[in-house]
């Protein structure tokens, strides 16, 4: 098993249709394939990590990385996990009009978002954390200085 | 017959036809063609003057002055407009018009014979012909003020490199006179490096039929040789035959150099930064590293795929990297410089010491992350030493006081009675020598030196150490907190938890030097007699007992120890427990004396294996 994680700038701005949209059919397909992850979405950034077998997710990543919705793609990661961080497939991001998704399986909006499975290494943790501040700012990102070095 | 004939032909042929008699000029024959001409129908007999079709006034002038002079005429290409029908205006239609005198023998004129051909295509054709060659002329003429005014040098060459046009610019930059044959001089002014790569590279692109793009020096009018850009496209005669190739030459020098420049800034940097025995590496400005320098892989062992954007976290001892990232994302989030003091895994499984620094670089690139990792490890092992070597001469100082101290007490007791045995020896004893009196009196003069001297001793230890200040009234926790500053280094090496609860009892009126000597005694026993399977946590609660007195719980979850019948000797000065463990006893001696002192006693309460309790209550019930 691998996990991938990339990030990219979309081509124009996503409707919440458009994100409604490849949220069912990236449930759909990706329940299918048995692909997992979480993708981020605000103000045409992108991120998205993906968890799942080599075979499939090799593939995908190349089918994903080619669509003509978003370009400028620059994995991060692609390397070999021993156990899955995400229980099924689900998208963060901030509706327009945001009464219509709060209902919607496998929708999250950014603040709600779990902090990093504790099941990722501390070095992916940082990782996710940190594209999850490139793509919704610092203000949707908890971020408060610890007391590690106190 | 014949006649007939004639006539049929002539009432088809596609030319106009008519006859003009008299003076007046009247119609006879008229032919279908001449009735189209001349639009409204014709009456037999009816003067030219008197037709209300199409004929212009100058033509009837001319038609006039025919008839008069005998001289036939031809009008070239003349415009007469149609008349308008329903749906069109009227339109010029162009004519080739003759006009014959006819003659009876050799008598005078007595007529007209007038032919009219439609020359309207051939007019419209000629006229199309003289627009576009005026458009030509003037789009030639913007052409070459353009190819004459742009910075660049435009050229045409042909398939065999031939220069077919080159703008005037080129004579310009290059200095040569208009004269020079461009062909020869051309190559010459190639710098000497390019001058054969430049050749091959045209003659190869002309003979694939392509374009080119190509930089090379040419040499300016001054001598100096310019980097320039070559850029020429074919133009094609058919498909795949390009016949020309049309280009400009843009000087790109200053671009060039400066690019150059950067190249070479980039690269000195990249060879410093790689010489540099220092971990040395940038971000971007999400946080990802993007460079690592040399020393990284050589330290760390392994190549920055393997390190990756974020890996640098797993080069951090397991504990502290949580830590260190929390750190790292705030840092990003904020733009605050980053610092920490971390162990470094090396190659070898070692792990150093290292101070890791980052700063943001915001300029019109964006902001970026500069980091470096300096090796401290010898440093701070050397303060470690320092550290351990300093506290234990403060320990041995604080002992030999301790002794001192205790020992000027003790000898007190002995020298009361030494003094007692000595008085009474002076009232019952007679002496016969009267320098034994003398004898006497130095002893009991050297008696009184020896308890002045004891007294002094005692008293610079305790002014020394603040034993002898009044009570004052204390925080228990800013004391504590005060004394625990002071055991950092054994606190976080052992890992201890310390749990204070001064809730019941807040305050103490106490010397605020023998609170510390006492705290500092029983938190460093605690953390010393620590069991090693566990870490230490010791809880400190201060309270108010049955009898109306306060006191201070130190219970730990060390060691413990052994307790003799009768409480004494587990406070016997250099009395110790555990002779492994350095420095213990003396304290816990002056904790006692402090403690009775002010009326107050100290209680203990212990189990091998679990723990010990000291209980101090402050003062006398
Ligand atoms: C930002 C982004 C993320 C995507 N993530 C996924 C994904 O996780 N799984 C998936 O099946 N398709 C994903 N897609 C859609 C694929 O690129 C592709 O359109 C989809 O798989 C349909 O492919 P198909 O037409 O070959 O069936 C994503 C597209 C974009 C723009």
């Amino acid at each position: 098993m691998i996990h991938i994680v990339y990030m990219s700038r979309a081509v124009r701005p996503l409707s919440d249709q458009d994100l409604q949209s490849l949220l069912d059919q990236c449930r759909r397909d990706n329940a299918a394939r048995n692909v997992t992850g979480v993708l981020f979405y605000s103000h045409g950034n992108i991120a998205q990590l993906i968890e799942g077998e080599k075979e499939v997710l090799e593939p995908l990543f190349e089918v994903i990385s080619r669509d003509g919705r978003h370009s400028n793609v620059v994995k991060l990661v692609d390397k070999p996990i021993s156990t899955r961080s995400f229980k099924d497939w689900s998208m963060a991001f901030h509706p327009i009009e945001p009464s219509g998704f709060e209902a919607l399986q496998g929708f999250l909006l950014p603040h709600h978002l779990p902090p990093p499975p504790s099941s990722l290494s501390i070095a992916d943790a940082m990782l996710v954390d940190l594209v999850k501040l490139a793509v919704f700012g610092a203000d949707a990102t908890p971020s408060e200085p610890t007391l590690a070095h106190a | 017959m014949r006649e007939q004939q004639l006539q049929d032909i002539l009432r088809h042929m596609p030319a106009g036809v008519a006859t003009l008699q008299g003076e007046a000029l009247r119609f006879g024959f008229v032919n279908e063609a001449m009735q189209a001409v001349l639009g409204a129908p014709v009456q037999e007999g009816q003067a030219v003057a008197d037709h209300p079709g199409t004929i212009p006034a100058d033509l009837l002038d001319v038609m006039q002055q025919v008839f008069r002079s005998g001289r036939p005429y031809v009008a070239k290409s003349y415009g007469i407009p149609l008349p308008a029908t329903d749906d069109q205006n009227p339109t010029p239609r162009y004519f080739d018009i003759a006009l014959e005198p006819v003659r009876e023998g050799d008598g005078p004129v007595s007529g007209l014979l007038l032919f009219a051909m439609d020359v309207t295509a051939q007019e419209e054709a000629r006229q199309k012909a003289h627009h576009l060659a005026i458009e030509t002329r003037r789009l030639d003429t913007r052409l070459r003020v353009l190819t004459e005014t742009v910075p660049q040098i435009t050229f045409t060459v042909d398939a065999d490199g031939r220069y077919e046009y080159v703008s005037p610019q080129w004579y310009y930059y290059t200095g040569q006179p208009p004269t020079a044959d461009l062909n020869a001089i051309w190559p010459l002014l190639i710098h000497p490096d390019d001058r054969l790569r430049v050749l091959y590279q045209s003659d190869s692109a002309r003979a694939a039929g392509i374009g080119w793009s190509y930089e090379y020096r040419l040499r300016r009018h001054d001598g100096q040789y310019r980097w320039l850009l070559s850029r020429a496209l074919p133009e094609l005669h058919g498909p795949d035959q390009a016949v020309f190739w049309h280009g400009a030459l843009t000087e790109v020098h200053d671009q060039r150099e400066l690019a150059e420049a950067l190249r070479r800034g980039e690269a000195e940097l990249r060879f410093l930064a790689d010489s540099i025995p220092e971990l040395i590496w940038t971000a971007t400005a999400e946080g990802f590293i993007d460079y690592y320098n040399e020393y990284t892989a050589e330290y760390s062992g392994l190549t920055k795929a393997e390190l990756g954007p974020t890996g640098w976290i797993n080069l951090l001892d397991p504990s502290e990297q949580a830590g260190a990232a929390r750190r790292w994302v705030h840092s990003i989030a904020t733009g605050e410089p980053y610092e920490g003091l971390f162990r470094m895994r090396r190659h070898d499984g070692r792990y150093r010491w290292h101070i890791i620094r980052a700063r943001q670089l915001a300029d019109e690139r964006g902001p970026r992350w500069f980091g470096a990792c300096t090796d401290v490890d010898d440093q701070h092992r050397l303060r470690e030493v320092l550290q351990t070597q300093y506290d234990e001469l403060a320990r041995t100082n604080r002992d030999l006081d301790t002794f001192v101290y205790t020992a000027s007490h003790d000898l007190k007791q002995p020298l009361l009675n030494l003094r007692g045995l000595f008085d009474e020896l002076r009232r019952t004893a007679t002496f016969d020598d009267p320098e034994e009196g003398e004898i006497v009196g130095m002893l009991d003069q050297a008696l009184s030196q020896l308890d002045a001297t004891l007294q002094e001793l005692a008293e610079t230890v305790e002014d020394q150490r603040g034993l002898s200040a009044t009570p004052e009234t204390l925080e228990l926790r800013s004391v504590a907190d005060e004394v625990l500053l002071g055991l950092r280094t054994q606190v976080q090496e052992s890992g201890a938890v310390i749990d204070l609860d001064f809730a019941a009892a807040p305050t103490l009126t106490y010397g605020r030097a023998n609170l510390r000597s006492i705290l500092h005694n029983l938190f460093s026993n605690a953390l010393k007699f620590a069991d090693p399977t566990r870490p230490p946590h010791i809880q400190v609660r201060s309270g108010i007992a049955n009898t109306g007195q306060p006191f201070l719980a130190v219970q730990d979850n060390g060691l413990g120890m052994k307790l003799p019948s009768h409480r004494a000797p587990v406070f016997q000065p250099f009395a110790r427990q555990h002779p492994h463990i350095a420095g213990a006893g003396v304290g816990m001696y002056l904790v006692q004396r402090i403690v009775a002192s002010r009326g107050g006693h100290l209680e203990v309460s212990s189990t091998v294996g679990a723990g010990t309790t000291f209980t101090v209550h402050w003062f006398g019930a």
